[in-house]
């Protein structure tokens, strides 16, 4: 499988006390996220919400791509992809 | 010995400390940082449970036995999928007994066994049959408070806005309201017996028939479990409020009124803090040393707390981040140096 890399921003770092930038070997971009809720099964709670889907204030780029524009969360990843995890912010 | 305050904010936790003359405050923090902080609680054992929520990424349950290493409990209080209901923040910890109780919003009871490792929705409350009738108060629909009998376990209060206060008598397994002579603030069609909206509640530490009620419609008493309710609202120039408190020792109740419903701010702009020394029957107000002119913060439910020393220490943060603290009882007040993010909870320890 492909390791590519999951960057958190600061505020979910800090939960799980590791660097923001996670390596994760993976064939999909789904996978790689219930990979990363498996590692650190802390972050379930901050990524999901109660019907399984991302929160809706959190974004999830597939390298530069927002994956709400993705057809399917099982989007198939390469090598050295990133995986940007950010908190969507409007207004201020 | 030292007095430990820790002040929950909406950008995370501090924690404010000092020996036990309490004059003088070192501050620490945040912790959390960016993280709400609704509640916090301690256990029989020394452990502390923090309560985090964030509009983006949803609630979590900490502990920690030292405050510097904490751990974020991976089987906290949850909603099912099939409710449909969302669990938005816990908003209370009750640690008092082997069974830990967590209220939530969406409003619902969750139950330890286990010394909050993993948490059971307590159903006979959650599905309760006026449960479709539940309606939201300005802070949600939250079940905000929790009392336990510590002579019976089986019996508990929990109290919900803006629905009111409900007993179980048997561990939990079924529940029945109990707002005789709460005035109504929501009618329901069918159920004319919810739609209170209970803003606080203590109760007697050596008695939990007796239990004080900050509700939305003025301040009130039970002697007897919640079977019945009276005003107690003498020397009050508003029963509008939301945070009571009552000191172990000497009984003395604290409650912080404001303006009326509709503006929710100090009378004049003079904040103060009322006591009352018999019960309830009677109210006085404490001011020496809080803000006598151009103070119009308020004090959220959970941002009240005494220390059960003596002479008691009382602890209030406000929505403006000042905190005011009392080292006699509330005779006199100082506003602790610092300002910090709106304050939504405050809870004291006296450490050995």
């Amino acid at each position: 499988m492909p390791q590519v890399t999951v960057q958190l921003p600061s505020i979910l770092g800090r939960i799980i006390d590791e660097s923001r930038a996670i390596p994760i070997e993976a064939d999909s971009l789904g996978g790689a996220l219930r990979a990363l809720v498996d590692r650190h099964p802390a972050l379930g709670v901050h990524l999901f919400d109660e019907t399984g889907n991302l929160r809706q204030h959190v974004l999830c780029f597939h390298n530069q791509t927002n994956t709400r524009w993705l057809d399917s969360i099982e989007a198939p990843l390469a090598k050295g992809d990133t995986i940007t995890i950010l908190q969507a912010v409007s207004g201020g | 010995m030292g007095v430990l305050v820790i002040v929950g904010t909406d950008k995370g936790a501090f924690l404010l400390r000092s020996d036990t003359a309490r004059a003088h405050w070192k501050i620490q923090g945040p912790l959390f940082k960016g993280w709400k902080v609704t509640t916090v609680a301690r256990d029989d054992s020394g452990r502390y449970f923090v309560a985090t929520a964030s509009d983006v990424y949803g609630q979590a349950l900490h502990v920690s036995e030292d405050l510097d290493n904490w751990r974020q409990i991976e089987n906290g209080p949850a909603w099912a999928k099939d409710t449909e209901r969302k669990l938005n923040q816990i908003w209370t910890l009750n640690l008092q007994t082997n069974r830990f109780y967590a209220g939530v919003d969406e409003a619902g009871l969750f139950a330890s066994e286990d010394g909050g490792e993993s948490w059971s929705p307590i159903n006979g409350l959650n599905e309760h049959p006026t449960r479709g009738s539940w309606y939201p108060g300005a802070g949600g629909l939250c079940a905000h408070a929790v009392l336990t009998d510590a002579k019976n376990p089986k019996r508990i209060w929990c109290g919900i806005s803006a629905v009111g206060v409900f007993r179980s008598d048997d561990g939990g397994l079924t529940w029945e309201i109990k707002n005789q002579g709460i005035p109504m603030l929501i009618e329901d069609k069918k159920h004319k017996e919810i739609g209170r909206c209970v803003h606080g509640l203590v109760a007697d530490p050596d008695d939990a028939d007796t239990i004080y009620r900050q509700e939305h419609t003025g301040m009130f008493r039970t002697r007897d479990g919640g079977e019945t309710w009276q005003r107690i609202e003498n020397g009050l120039d508003s029963s509008f409020g939301f945070p009571i408190a009552i000191d172990r020792t000497s009984k003395t109740l604290y409650i912080i009124p404001l303006e009326s419903d509709e503006y929710r701010i100090p009378i004049d702009g003079r904040f103060r803090v009322y006591h009352s020394a018999n019960g309830g029957d009677a109210w006085d107000p404490l001011s020496n040393g809080l803000p006598q002119e151009n103070a119009y913060m308020g004090v959220l439910r959970d941002a009240l707390a005494v220390d059960h020393l003596d002479p008691c220490g009382v602890y209030v943060g406000t929505t403006a981040g000042t905190v005011h603290v009392s080292n006699d009882a509330g005779d006199s007040w100082t506003q602790v140096s610092c300002i910090l993010p709106r304050i939504l909870s405050v809870s004291v320890y006296v450490q050995e």
